[in-house]
């Protein structure tokens, strides 16, 4: 666990049995849970309450139960404080009407309490940050999808948070302004020491930022963990690329009771409880087959995704 | 790409309390709406009447002075009305109280052409864009939103109606050189800022209203015209319709033939019989007028304008009534001050009528602001 900058908590937030309901509808179940500062993934299909929690966090609408802090503040008692705390990119394309990109974040700016002349100091700053410094005179509502997005994230961090919320931040855009905004969410999040909420349905963009996720389901807890501890090693399952073309290396590890899949040019050797991996190298000697390649299996995001769904 | 890319760099200055967070939308509309080349120009127009209200208190000043600079002026007021001339003080509250009252009554047309310009797109346009979960995610609470965009229009009646009123009072002060003027017309002053404060709260609350309506804001400037031209019209309508009924009751006596001409009577006698025949005709039209005025003392009929109500409340505040009351007492004969009040005194119904037809638009305003801009606390 990280530690905090101001070393008040070790804690970027918790929550304790918080339940909001909107009529019929649970969106947020008992979900108790404790998350350390640093860049943080937040997955869960739709309608598993990914949006309520952070609006909770924000302080933006009421719980029926349970209780919570983030940053150190209750979000039941201290909403204005969290939100001068905390930048928010949200999911909806909005805009304020009718500015320019510079007056669009200095605006943001001072909304959460910096000056006029600082506000305009700082968008500029953030403006080039974001790669939007060429159009920062252009009126917001000629800008496009991937130009919006950035305008958002540019007016989140105008007052240097300490957590950025980034709300299905990638939604919509073109590979390459996709991959912009990955790249600036990553750099905030590990060169600038800017604790992370990224919220998304997209497993890789989640991937490529966050060290820890949380995964939500119905309202509640489904997994949550360091990624890479989630990806465990599986200790019996094995990629394998061979120099030539493997049938015979698999019919023969076949033969000695292991599992082989063949994708495209990989193999996926799942060997027999109690034996090494050194079989492998001598079924390939055996065969003359040169291994090019062998690495323990890992789990995908996508698995820890799907399974934590499953459980559910 | 930029010469000199300095990266992400952290900021560490000091962020505001969240009190005055309000004045931060202010702060933004008066920003955009002073970008606004028709706005700019209305506005230098309304402060036309400025000039006049400034160009009456400063001359008054002088006329108690009798200064020299306005002394073919003091010769045409003594020619006009020798007792005002005579002695100026005693009626410097009703010119001072007319004065205000006429500019106001300009500013109050000038305030809704204002509102039209500034007041549809406040919140249409935040709806159209989406901008609402931009504001409520940030450290700023729904009133703060209402009083910000409602903070707009104050502000821009305000520099019509309550900056020029001050700065007026403060002319006509030093103009006048007389201490005593302040606490003769202190209350002239408090009645203007209440005035125009009432003015620009209910229009504001009103073109707020509307504008959280529609996410087109022609379709609520349209609306705004509505209620400022077609609640007039339909007043008016209705008054009419209403005056001409009895008007049509008293046309046999106001446009009675004058007497026909009999060659048997003499000039004197012909001239005495003329005399006679206008004075009755002038009896008769003042008694129509005087019974329009006690009739509109009950008259609800106004109340269906929205500039009307307000008027009616000015009048109101700045005791318009009692002026044209005291200024009647300058002439000599009973039936032309009687006609004097008939002409110029306006409505007379009661004004809490008034107060009580505004208080409903505001509440109906502020009921429709609090159902239309919802907070975030709801499912996508």
């Amino acid at each position: 666990m990280l530690d905090n900058s101001d070393g008040n908590s070790a804690v970027l937030f918790q929550l304790e049995g918080v339940t909001k309901t909107y009529g019929a509808v649970t969106a947020l179940n008992d979900l108790s849970l404790s998350v350390p500062f640093g860049p943080i993934g937040l997955l869960g299909p739709n309608g598993s309450g990914k949006t309520t929690m952070i609006r909770t966090l924000l302080g933006l609408i009421p719980v029926d139960a349970g209780s919570g802090q983030i940053l150190g503040m209750d979000f039941r008692h201290q909403q204005l404080d969290i939100r001068r705390a905390v930048g928010f990119a949200p999911e909806d394309e909005c805009l304020f009407p009718r500015v320019e990109g510079v007056g669009f974040v200095a605006y943001a700016g001072e909304l959460v309490g910096m000056t006029y002349k600082d506000a305009m100091a700082r968008a500029h700053e953030v403006l080039d940050y974001v790669g939007l410094g060429e159009a920062r005179y252009r009126m917001v509502e000629t800008y496009s999808t991937g130009m919006k997005q950035r305008l958002k994230l540019a007016s989140a961090i105008v007052h240097d948070p300490k957590l950025l919320i980034l709300d299905e931040p990638t939604n919509g855009m073109d590979p390459a302004g996709r991959e912009e905004i990955l790249q600036l969410a990553r750099d905030l999040a590990h060169n600038k020491g800017m604790s992370l909420l990224f919220s998304s349905h997209l497993l890789p963009d989640v991937e490529a930022v966050c060290d820890h996720i949380v995964v939500l389901g119905g309202g509640k807890l489904l997994t949550q963990g360091d990624l890479q501890q989630l990806k465990q090693v599986h200790n019996r399952c094995f990629e394998v690329r061979l120099k030539l073309d493997g049938n015979g290396f698999s019919q023969r590890l076949s033969a000695l009771g292991c599992t082989v899949e063949s994708h495209d040019d990989l193999l996926l050797v799942q060997i027999p409880e109690g034996k090494s991996p050194q079989m492998l190298w001598q079924t390939a000697l055996e065969e003359k087959q040169q291994i090019r390649y062998l690495r323990p299996q890992r789990s995908t995001l996508e698995e820890v995704f799907l399974k934590a769904v499953e459980q559910t | 790409m930029p010469i000199f890319d300095q990266g992400y760099q952290h900021w560490s200055g000091k962020l505001s309390g969240h009190t005055w967070r309000w004045l931060t939308i202010t702060r933004h509309g008066i920003r955009a709406g002073s970008k606004n080349r028709i706005l700019r120009t209305a506005l230098i127009a309304a402060w036309l009447p400025a000039i006049a209200l400034v160009s009456v208190l400063c001359l008054w000043g002088l006329v108690e002075r009798r200064s020299a600079m306005v002394a073919s002026f003091l010769q045409f007021l003594t020619f006009i009305f020798p007792a005002i001339s005579t002695d100026p003080h005693r009626y410097r509250l009703d010119v001072w109280r007319l004065a205000y009252s006429y500019f106001l009554r300009t500013e109050l047309f000038c305030s809704m052409l204002l509102v039209l310009l500034v007041g549809p797109s406040l919140i249409s346009q935040d709806l159209r864009f989406n901008a609402l979960p931009l504001y409520f995610s940030r450290p700023l609470r729904r009133i703060d939103y209402f009083f910000g965009k409602l903070g707009i229009i104050v502000a821009f009646l305000g520099m019509v109606m309550i900056v020029p009123a001050i700065v007026a009072y403060i002319l006509g002060l030093l103009f006048s050189l007389d201490i005593t003027i302040i606490p003769d017309t202190i209350g002239i002053l408090i009645s203007s800022v209440a005035y125009g404060l009432i003015i620009s709260v209910s229009a504001g609350l009103l073109v707020l209203a509307m504008s959280a309506l529609s996410r087109n804001s022609r379709y609520v400037a349209l609306a705004w015209v509505g209620i400022w031209f077609v609640s007039g019209i339909v007043s008016t309508v209705l008054l009419n319709v209403d005056s001409q009924q009895r008007r049509y009751a008293y046309y046999h006596q106001i446009t009675m033939r004058p007497p026909e001409y009999n060659p048997d009577m003499t000039r004197q006698e012909r001239t005495q019989q003329m005399q006679q025949w206008r004075r009755q005709r002038e009896k008769v039209t003042t008694a129509y007028r005087l019974e329009e005025l006690e009739f509109s003392k009950n008259d609800w009929r106004p109340l269906v304008s929205y500039v009307a109500n307000l008027s009616r409340l000015g009048q109101q505040l700045l005791h318009t009534n009692d002026t044209w009351v005291d200024l009647s007492q300058l002439q000599s004969d009973p039936l032309q001050r009687d006609l004097m009040l008939a002409t110029y005194m306006g409505p007379q119904f009661p004004w809490y009528w008034s107060a009580l037809v505004l208080i409903g638009l505001g509440g109906l305003s502020i009921c429709i602001l609090n159902l239309s801009i919802k907070s975030l606390d709801r499912l996508k």
